[in-house]
């Protein structure tokens, strides 16, 4: 397909399929189809279709990395994005001028994500011969001091990413040392200098180190001698195609496209055997080989829900059963508290997964479904391209691999909200059959007990990564579709003039936890909300409203006399564009896809009666 | 890849250049489209279809795609 659209000459007119064309490529044609897309003009495509996002990636490191742009580019189209790359002139060292200049060309591209792609050649170029391991070691301490100054002032200047990795360590230089004692020591103080590599992830949070040793372990080249010798290409390209699909997972939890929800077939899935053909205790889930594997699978889905990935069970069977099995089984994993959602019914899967992202209120492309079944995965694919399909085997041993193979739902950091993130949208199911036995929604909502709390925070708050999660998953009811890595955050929180103001919100049913953000910059009597962030749970029962007013009314209070507010269309975010207007904003200025509004403190709305609002944003005034 | 055409359809057609036949003997710095860059994809994509190792650095030296395309034949 794609090939065929690129004969065409239709690549840039037709890249929004392009997603769907390259969904089921080998790794081989995905690395053919990454060099026909590296070869677009990213403007060719943004004339054709503006609104695609866009992702800025500068390579630069050690040795030739021209591969590794096409890899790149169809990682980023798998979800749906686009890359513009920029590959530096990679010689020698020449990863330092391009960090440590401020004018380098490759800080001039504005890279989002800039990627620098460290080798063991950077090490073993540099040693004298003959060498030992003592020389090995002062050289790599040598580039740790030049990475690590380079880390901590790339810190303090750029909004990017910077991303290391690991350097993979070769039989073809341990083995020149013929001792076992030197060739231990060798390999020690190799991973030493790894662990290091690896640690200033921890210290700069700016800062990524993709360990690629678990990615060589699945069986990747690590390394061609002949690109090595010849063309100073010192990572196999199969291995930078796979870091490349690294990448891809971080760009897209870097532009909001979390997934967050594991739809998870049961029968030959989850466990062995056909519920409908035997009976509850029928189904395989420990005891004999495969249901070992099955059990072993459940363990590993139990750690993904831990982690506030959000679990739901897809059918074809009676609930009954279903039921049955999660609270009688003795063998099974998991019970039925782990999911948000055990669906069984004789419905097309596709119907369900729609309805099921409707009570989650979460979007298709936030889901990734899992099946045994070639049909089914068939006819999701076809019905509801943005679902991410994962086809497991007969063989249950592989359904882990299977499942963890493409880092779809990785992110930067969890917070504590994610811990209890079932238990929240358990909570959620709960209001919802609470609302169907009331006759109005007013009536609901008062009985619904809700309490808000609006903070202003500081730098160093232990909100700070929940409130940079917000920003980077909440994609509906996000005024202008702002992203913030913590990093950024901590930036923001330096400047004098802009405030954050956090919004937690509880009710009858339980806490909500930190639900929501608003980003105020104030300069003189003019305040402005910058972004206006509420996560998906629970807009829409005036906390929203009461938290709009409480701005309002502090900013009056201390002597402002116009909020402005802005809205930018992103592709998720239509029911929120008039959000300021039906406040008592009037429109300031528009063009197709921003707008800004304007509230002149005259008429301050009132706090919806039904919210208990606790006001503490005089607390830190800045 | 069996004749000078399938070579030149596979630049075409798996690294997106624009070449033809006229282009196969010229210098490479003639090419207007060809970049040392594409040569390690190249490579992979020659040593993937043919199912054998090519030497690169015979291909490093070749001085046009026709004579690219002898070494990986004649691997």
């Amino acid at each position: 397909m794609l090939f065929e659209c690129h004969r065409a000459g239709r690549l840039a007119a037709d890249y929004p399929a392009v997603r769907d064309m390259i969904a089921g490529l080998s790794d081989e044609d995905l690395v053919t189809a990454g060099q026909l897309l590296s070869r677009l003009d990213p403007a060719d495509v943004l004339r054709e279709h503006p609104g695609t996002p866009v992702l800025t990636v500068a390579i630069t490191g050690h040795g030739t990395l021209s591969p590794l742009a096409g890899s790149i580019t169809a990682e980023l189209a798998r979800h749906g994005l686009l890359a513009r790359t920029c590959v530096s002139s990679t010689g020698t060292g020449s990863y330092v001028f391009d960090l440590g200049d401020p004018e380098s060309s490759l800080y001039a591209a504005a890279p989002d994500l800039i990627l620098c792609v460290l080798d063991p050649m950077m090490i073993f170029d540099e040693v004298p011969l003959p060498w030992r391991p003592e020389d090995v070691e002062r050289i790599f301490t040598e580039k740790l001091a030049i990475i690590s100054g380079l880390a901590a002032r790339f810190e303090a200047g750029s909004g990017a990413t910077l991303v290391l990795n690991t350097l993979p360590l070769f039989q073809r230089h341990t083995a020149q040392l013929v001792d076992h004692r030197s060739r231990i020591r060798l390999s020690a103080v190799w991973y030493e200098g790894n662990a290091r590599l690896l640690r200033l992830a921890a210290e700069y949070p700016a800062v990524m180190t993709i360990d690629l040793a678990p990615l060589i372990a699945e069986g990747i080249p690590a390394e061609d001698p002949q690109l090595s010798q010849y063309a100073r290409a010192h990572l196999a390209p199969q291995l930078l195609a796979r870091y490349a699909r690294e990448i891809g997972h971080l760009a897209r939890s870097r532009t909001g496209q979390t997934k967050k929800v594991l739809a998870l077939d049961l029968d030959g899935t989850l466990w062995g055997g056909v519920l409908g053909e035997t009976s509850a205790d029928g189904v395989e889930a420990a005891g004999t080989y495969r249901g070992e594997a099955f059990r072993a699978f459940q363990r590993v889905i139990k750690q993904l829900g831990s982690q506030g990935v959000l679990l739901a069970a897809v059918s074809k069977n009676d609930i009954e059963p279903v039921r049955a099995v999660f609270s009688n089984h003795p063998d099974m994993v998991l019970r039925e508290e782990d999911f948000v959602r055990i669906i069984a019914n004789w419905h097309p899967k596709h119907d369900n997964l729609i309805q099921l992202a409707k009570d989650l209120n979460v979007g298709l492309d936030s889901l990734v479904f899992v099946d045994d079944s070639a049909y089914e995965c068939g006819l999701i694919r076809h019905e509801l391209p943005g679902v991410a399909v994962i086809q497991v085997s007969a063989e249950p041993a592989r359904h882990t691999t299977r499942l963890l193979r493409d880092g779809w739902f990785d992110t930067r950091e969890i917070t504590e909200e994610d811990h209890v993130r079932v238990a929240r949208y358990r909570d959620e199911l709960a209001r919802k059959d609470f609302l169907d036995s009331f006759d109005s929604l007013d009536e609901y909502l008062s009985r619904l007990e809700i309490k808000v709390t609006v903070t202003r925070i500081h730098n160093g708050d232990a909100a700070l990564p929940r409130i940079s999660q917000l920003t980077l998953r909440t994609n509906q009811f996000n005024l202008t579709g702002g992203r913030l890595q913590p990093a950024e955050l901590r930036q923001l929180l330096a400047d004098p003039a802009a405030s954050v103001v956090t919004i937690r919100a509880a009710d009858r049913f339980g806490d909500n936890g930190l639900v929501g953000a608003v980003f105020i910059r104030r300069v003189d009597t003019d305040a402005t909300i910058e972004n206006f962030l509420l996560s998906c749970r629970v807009f829409s029962r005036g906390i929203e409203q009461a938290c709009l007013a409480a701005i309002l009314r502090e900013a009056h209070d201390t002597g402002a006399t116009r909020v402005f507010g802005s809205y930018q269309a992103t592709a998720k975010n239509e029911k929120v564009k008039d959000f300021y207007l039906r406040n008592g904003f009037t429109q300031d200025a528009a063009d197709g896809t921003s707008a800004t509004f304007c509230h002149d403190l005259t008429d301050i709305p009132e706090i919806p009666p039904h919210i208990h609002l606790t006001n503490r944003l005089g607390e830190n005034s800045p | 890849m069996n004749t000078i055409d399938d070579f030149l359809a596979i630049l075409r057609d798996e690294l997106g250049l624009q070449v033809s036949t006229q282009h196969a003997g010229l210098n490479l710095d003639q090419v207007a489209d060809w970049d040392s860059v594409y040569l390690l994809s190249l490579l992979t994509i020659l040593e993937r279809r043919t199912g054998r190792g090519i030497p690169l650095a015979d291909m490093l030296e070749a001085a046009t795609l026709a004579e690219m395309y002898a070494v990986a034949v004649a691997a």
